[in-house]
Formats: C-alpha cells, sequence, structure tokens
C-alpha cells in the first residue's frame, strides 16, 4: 500500500480552506492548512508536502513571493504547486506559471471534484 | 472681436493657414498645450521640436491630414480628442481648424467604471466559490445522506450557481474587451480542432433537445489561422450555444467550415425561432436580448454575441448573420489567414 499523499493548502478564506480539505481528505489524502504565506513556508519546511495548493491574494507576502522563494529553497524547490486563486487574467496566470506552478485554476470556475482530479493528475504522472 | 469668440470656446482652437504656418491659437489651446503667442507663424513641422506639441505632429501629418475625434494622450494625465478639417474656397485649401477637445474626465471614468465592474466581479468569486463548493458537499453527500427530493433542490441551486459565475466572467471579459486587452496569446491554430471540442463539449444538450447536428468540412485540409484559440473557441461556443438554445425540440444545426479567399469562413446554421427584423440591428449590442429569446429562455446575459463579435473583429475578421424569424438563423463569421 502506498503512503497518503501530503498537500498543503495556503488559503485565507477559512470556509474555502474547510471545502478543501473535506474533499481531499474524503479521497484519502492528508492535508494541512495554513492560513498565510509565512505559515505556509514555514509548513512546508516541516512538513514537506507532496503537493501544495497556493492562493494569491494572501495576508501579508502574497502568492506570488511565496512560490518564487518555494522556488529559490533547494528542500522544496522540487514540490508540486498548483495555484488556486480568483485572480484569473492572463497575465496574472502567465505570471504564476512562469515563476513555476505547474497548474492554475480559478477557484470559482472549479468544482471541488475537478480541483482533486488535478491533484490526482499531479501524482499519476509521477 | 472673433478673436473674443475663439479664447470664449472651451475647446482649444489652432487654425492653420494655407502654407500650414499657425495663424491663430486659442486661449484654451495655450492652455491647454502650455503654449502661448510665440507659436503665431510656426509650421506643422516645427511642432515636432515641441516636447509639448510632437505628439500633434505625428497626429497630423505635414500634411494636416483630416482627422475625426481621434484620441491622443498628452502628458500629466491629459487625454484629448483631435479634430482636423481643412477650410476649402474654390477647391483650394485656404486653412486648417484643428479642435482639441479635452476628455480626461470622460476617460477617467471610464477607467473606473471598467476598474469597478473588474473588482466587483473578483470579489464576487470569492464567496461564489464558497457556495459552490458548499452545494456540491452538501450534493455529493460527503456530510450525510439526502433524499430524492432534497437532491433536486441541490441541484437547481447548483445550476443557479453556475449561471451567476457564468456572468461574473462574462462581465469580466466585456470589461477586458472594452480595455482592448482581450485577444492575448496568438497561435497557428486548426479552426476545425476548436469546432470538434466544442462540440463535444454541447454533446449532451444536444441529445437532450434531439437535434440533427452536422458538421461539415471541405475535402481539402484547412490551413491554420493565427488565433487566440480560448477566445476563438468561446466565439464557436457561444454560437452553438445560441444555436440550440433558441432551436425547437427535435430540430437542425449545421456548422460548415470553408476557406475562401484568404479567409476561413464559419457558419452554422440552426431552424430556430430567428431574429426579429426589427431588432436585427441591435443583436451584437452589449446586454441586447431579442423579444422572442426572453420569452423562450430567461436566462442569458446577453453579452454571448457582443464578446463573440469582439474576438471576431480583433483577429481582424467579420462576423455577421442571416435570419428570418420562426425559420431560423445563420451566424457567419471570417479569419484571415495569414
Amino acid at each position: 500500500m502506498t503512503e497518503k499523499k501530503k498537500i498543503l493548502i495556503i488559503e485565507d478564506e477559512k470556509d474555502l480552506r474547510f471545502f478543501i480539505t473535506q474533499a481531499l481528505k474524503s479521497e484519502g489524502f492528508e492535508t494541512i492548512e495554513a492560513f498565510d504565506g509565512e505559515e505556509g513556508l514555514e509548513k512546508a519546511k516541516a512538513e514537506k508536502p507532496n503537493l501544495i495548493l497556493l492562493d494569491l491574494l494572501l495576508p501579508g507576502i502574497n502568492g506570488y513571493e511565496v512560490l518564487s522563494r518555494l522556488k529559490k529553497d533547494p528542500d522544496l524547490e522540487l514540490i508540486p504547486v498548483i495555484i488556486l486563486s480568483n485572480l484569473g487574467q492572463e497575465e496574472e496566470i502567465e505570471r504564476g506559471l512562469k515563476l513555476g506552478a505547474i497548474d492554475y485554476l480559478i477557484k470559482a470556475n472549479f468544482t471541488l471534484d475537478e480541483i482533486v482530479e488535478r491533484v490526482k493528475k499531479v501524482f499519476s504522472k509521477n | 472681436m472673433f478673436d473674443k469668440i475663439f479664447d470664449s470656446l472651451k475647446d482649444g482652437l489652432i487654425v492653420f493657414d494655407q502654407k500650414n504656418k499657425v495663424s491663430l491659437v486659442n486661449d484654451a489651446a495655450k492652455k491647454i498645450l502650455g503654449i502661448d503667442n510665440k507659436i503665431l507663424g510656426k509650421s506643422i513641422e516645427d511642432f515636432f521640436y515641441f516636447p509639448e506639441l510632437k505628439n500633434l505632429f505625428f497626429l497630423l501629418g505635414t500634411d494636416i491630414k483630416e482627422v475625426f475625434r481621434k484620441e491622443m494622450d498628452l502628458e500629466k494625465n491629459l487625454i484629448l480628442e483631435i479634430t482636423s478639417i481643412p477650410v476649402f474656397e474654390k477647391e483650394q485649401r485656404i486653412a486648417s481648424v484643428v479642435v482639441l477637445h479635452d476628455v480626461t474626465r470622460e476617460k477617467t471614468i471610464e477607467r473606473l467604471k471598467s476598474e469597478f465592474v473588474s473588482v466587483s466581479a473578483h470579489q464576487l468569486r470569492t464567496p461564489l466559490a464558497s457556495l459552490k463548493w458548499s452545494l456540491e458537499t452538501l450534493a455529493k453527500e460527503r456530510i450525510g445522506n439526502l433524499n430524492e427530493e432534497q437532491k433536486k433542490v441541490l441541484q437547481k441551486a447548483l445550476t443557479s450557481s453556475e449561471r451567476m459565475l457564468d456572468l461574473v466572467n462574462d462581465l469580466l471579459n466585456v470589461v477586458r474587451i472594452e480595455e482592448g486587452k482581450y485577444v492575448y496569446r496568438i497561435v497557428p491554430t486548426h479552426l476545425e480542432n476548436l469546432v470538434h471540442s466544442a462540440i463535444d463539449f454541447f454533446q449532451e444538450r444536444i441529445q437532450e433537445k434531439q437535434i440533427q447536428f452536422e458538421f461539415r468540412l471541405p475535402s481539402k485540409k484547412l490551413p491554420k489561422v493565427r488565433a487566440d484559440p480560448e477566445k476563438l473557441s468561446l466565439v464557436i461556443q457561444n454560437l452553438i450555444d445560441n444555436a440550440i438554445r433558441y432551436n425547437f425540440q427535435g430540430g437542425s444545426i449545421t456548422i460548415t467550415l470553408s476557406e475562401k479567399d484568404k479567409e476561413i469562413e464559419f457558419s452554422i446554421k440552426d431552424s430556430g425561432i430567428g431574429i426579429p427584423e426589427s431588432e436585427k440591428e441591435n443583436i451584437f449590442q452589449k446586454f441586447f436580448r431579442a423579444s422572442n429569446a426572453i420569452k423562450t429562455e430567461t436566462e442569458g446575459s446577453g453579452l454571448g454575441l457582443f464578446v463573440a463579435k469582439n474576438i471576431v473583429e480583433a483577429h481582424g475578421g467579420k462576423i455577421w448573420f442571416e435570419s428570418k424569424e420562426g425559420r431560423g438563423t445563420t451566424f457567419y463569421f471570417t479569419i484571415p489567414i495569414k
């Protein structure tokens, strides 16, 4: 049996965090939650998750900054990051992907099931 | 006396004589451009050497061409609309009148309006995501079982939340269009691939409505066009969506792609309700919906064709239609092959 994959959710909206966590847990993932970018980076270092779901508009340092710090850290740079944001203009998507995110999802345009599917897809590739 | 009249005008006025030299400049023009009477007698070519007049030189050219309400940005947040009118006497051009109309305020309001719509639409997405995911969590019975009635009610709520999201996304698209930033990633694109995926997307609804669907392609492979595939897909989707939505049960839809001198032409013919004669001219207007369309389907934002037209035109193409009320409509668009 393969061990449970650990997913870090960096999202400041409590309700949204709750729903994503619920959906991932029901599909057998282990979840860790972070409220802002600082906490997210700390937990990423401490827990070494298998994947990070990252919001962009966060209190304090924003998601782009979190992403570029993750990619600069040799211990963390290989963790796949999916951006999950309500921003969705082309410049924003392009910027996220250039910084090294492997996927960019506009929250409101996706169902929880679709988000879980995207997460699974990342692991099926590896 | 004429000087007094000119100086009382709120619009800036510059008059060039036959030799394209400044013969008159009113107070408003001096104020707007930050110039004084020293400009009198200078030629349009001299404008090139004044930083505050350079843009005007580029707009009018050395021959002071006729211009109607062309927008021009001056520095320090000043936006002008320039109109240039040649004055003739016995077929001889004897002067050119250049009018400078300050539209900074209007443009600022326009920008603020766009920003407002954009910010509100983005803000709406967060509670909408929460709403949608709450309903989904319930409907998927992740936190308890539901009876059939409850499932049905939840399904309706989910459909409504999707509709609201579509509207929010449409509004964001409109803002992008109005900012002229919409068509973004231009790549060589096979139009037929876009059509195939759009048809796949609507398969279920086509079957539900028992529509006879046909997709006609020429025997010879069509060349690629330079297009933003995501945006062009939206055009095709909007047109198919309308053709299904405003069709009768058991009606027909035919999509045809063909090559016509340096263009690819897309057409979609339906056997639906058609567009009333008196409303044809409004059909591409933002938020407009034909009266018979509103009766058939209460849903609909009135933005689909507006968005489609803007996307097609941003690609250098054309969009039009033929329609008979009660008989059906054919929409056409072309995209140049480059």
